[in-house]
């Protein structure tokens, strides 16, 4: 329980619930405007982390500029996964979807000399020496920022409490971009196509593009996400990008009120707080189980929440139901 | 040559077991408008009940594959009762759909690493006995595997075009509401929709352990892209396309590593395979193989 009471690890959860609320903001944009189901939204940030770490590591390009690449292959991985598939039903799109970030997975699980496969390491260390690293940069930023942090909040400002402000502020720009754009002609058009393709079709709406537009869109704040992650694990693995993280993603979507960006954040904290709280779940009944045991509950949990919103409050805490219930 | 052969033949043994799991999927979302993402878990728990029953307690393994369907069934049918039903009188659209079976995927899952651990798990069965067919080395365990499947296959296949029940089930999908004032009854169509899901997922995964011969709880979540593209290739609802999308699947993927064919690719890219052609088949023949439309736009 000690833990529990670490600010640090309170400052952790506000990360990830900061990075995970970029991402399902990314969902937002395809979904809760466009009506689009996308479930292979992972794989952009796959794509994003894992540009910018090989880039980094193999080329020595600088961070920013491999970071800005990172998100821009995203870009082009919703840009395929769009053209090819995007003409399909909502049902159709959403499979293959899936099949896309699987795909993606698969290949940095086997393309070992590139990735690192299964280790994750992206090269393997010499004797000695550690995993060759890719935030050298990011960290120097960080421990800058803390220096100047540290006289005015104390003892708690360490790199991590850094990363949660920047991770935020940079959640805080993207919701009132999203917001902007969601108010323009172009969101509008977009809402029509959720509801009927024909009307907007016969008003000379090109629906595929916009469709294509949104994931597009929905595909660089997904990527931005990927590059918030790469920063925090530091070592990237192929399982950190299952088919599970693009769930997440939706339940915060859900949870905030899929038509409205508003709840988004807090939806985001939330979830935090069950996916890290849920690690020290040391009383009874689950006293009686050890900590891979308590990883299923946690998972099995998340599951449970998930039906139970969608049975009993399918326009989440903010949502308004009539939105959800025309799909 | 026999290299050739022994790829059909695998190709064969995996295209039954795929178009088993994906004619379940298919039927439900022909009738219940469900794809059901939690259909790779219900292979993974017939594997391991299977292993439960048989080794465990010491069962013939014949009784334990009947009551690992049944069990397949039961569950199928309680979450039926708990959660589909109640989704269908709210009205949810797909997005609930989507979500709800991807947390009951979850739920699943997870119950069974909680239950039978993480370890891997092998039937009491002989892998290695093996006998040569034109140069190639054909696995008994694969023979019964194939054997089996055509048998359900082919009962499955009468049951939908013969039967009261079959057809009653076809008429449901085709339109719900004329079905209904028929005086088809709804209720009985539905859950013998997900008994024969329920059971032929079981099935599948029993098949596909004893192929595999070792296999962990991940092993049903490993197929579902595969069986799922199977689904989509032989048309989303569309039983026997189902069944030919999963053998088409499983010969093409294997064939696919074959060496004379440009050397082949590395059969971790298998996966990989069955979602090319799904893609290709998908931008030139949008509605699958047979179908109905699935360009929307």
């Amino acid at each position: 329980m000690t833990a529990l009471m670490q600010p640090g690890f309170w400052v952790f959860i506000l990360t990830m619930s900061g990075i995970y609320g970029i991402f399902s903001l990314g969902l937002q944009i395809q979904y809760g405007v466009g009506g689009i189901l996308n479930f292979g939204h992972v794989g952009m940030m796959a794509l994003s982390s894992y540009t910018m770490a090989i880039l980094i590591i193999s080329h020595g390009i600088n961070f920013w500029i491999a970071a800005a690449a990172g998100v821009a292959v995203a870009a082009l991985g919703g840009a395929f996964l769009g053209l090819t598939t995007l003409r399909l039903r909502g049902d159709y799109f959403a499979i293959v979807s899936i099949a896309f970030s699987e795909i993606v997975r698969y290949v940095i699980y086997n393309s070992d000399g590139l990735t690192g496969g299964v280790q994750g390491s992206l090269a393997i260390p010499v004797i000695g020496e550690n995993y060759p690293s890719y935030t050298d940069t990011w960290d120097s930023i960080m421990n800058r920022a803390r220096d100047i942090l540290t006289p005015i909040f104390g003892e708690i400002a360490d790199r991590e409490f850094v990363m949660a402000i920047v991770v935020w502020i940079t959640l805080g720009i993207l919701l009132l971009i999203v917001s902007r754009i969601e108010r323009t002609s172009w969101a509008r058009v977009l809402r029509a196509t959720r509801e009927d393709d024909e009307v907007p079709a016969a008003l000379g709406k090109n629906v595929f593009r916009f469709r294509l537009q949104a994931v597009i869109i929905g595909s660089v704040i997904g990527g931005i996400a990927g590059i918030y992650w790469g920063l925090e694990s530091s070592l990237l693995s192929p399982d950190d990008f299952l088919t599970l993280v693009t769930f997440y993603g939706w339940m915060i979507l859900i949870l905030g009120g899929a038509t409205k960006v508003k709840g988004l954040p807090i939806a985001a904290i939330f979830f935090g707080f069950l996916y890290g709280g849920s690690r020290f779940f040391t009383f009874w009944p689950f006293s009686h189980l050890d900590a891979s045991q308590r990883a299923y509950v946690r998972i099995m949990i998340i599951g449970i929440v998930l039906i139970i919103l969608m049975m009993r409050r399918p326009q989440g805490i903010f949502g308004k139901r009539q939105e959800m219930v025309l799909e | 040559m026999a290299e050739f052969v022994q790829l059909l033949f695998n190709g064969l043994v995996e295209g039954s077991i795929f178009g088993i799991a994906a004619l379940g999927i298919s039927l439900v979302y022909s009738v219940l408008k469900l794809v059901n993402f939690a259909a790779g878990d219900f292979l993974t728990l017939g594997a391991f009940t299977t292993f439960f029953f048989a080794t465990n307690s010491h069962l013939p393994f014949i009784v334990a594959v009947l009551l690992s369907m049944l069990l397949g069934v039961a569950i199928s049918l309680i979450l039926e009762f708990i959660i589909w039903r109640k989704l269908r009188k709210s009205g949810a659209g797909m997005l609930a759909l989507f979500l709800v079976a991807t947390g009951v995927a979850f739920v699943l899952r997870q119950s069974i690493a909680l239950i039978f651990g993480s370890n891997s798990r092998k039937f009491d069965i002989d892998q290695i006995k093996t006998f040569e067919f034109l140069g190639a080395q054909i696995a008994q365990a694969q023979l019964a595997v194939l054997c089996c499947a055509s048998v359900a296959i082919t009962v499955i296949a009468l049951f939908i075009k013969k039967s009261t029940i079959g057809k009653n089930m076809r008429a449901y999908s085709d339109n719900p509401s004329l079905a209904s004032v028929s005086g088809i009854n709804v209720d009985r169509v539905i859950i013998a929709t997900w008994t024969i899901s329920g059971a032929f997922g079981a099935l599948a995964g029993i098949f596909q352990g004893t192929v595999q011969g070792q296999f962990t709880n991940g092993m049903g979540l490993d197929l579902l892209l595969s069986i799922l593209a199977a689904v989509v290739l032989g048309t989303i609802g569309d039983a026997y396309g189902a069944l030919i999308g999963g053998f088409v699947l499983g010969i093409v993927m294997e064939l696919s590593t074959w060496d004379a064919l440009l050397g082949g690719i590395p059969s971790t890219y298998k996966p990989v395979v069955a979602f090319a052609v799904l893609v290709i088949v998908l931008l030139f023949k949008p509605e699958g193989i047979f179908g109905v439309k699935a360009r929307k736009i």
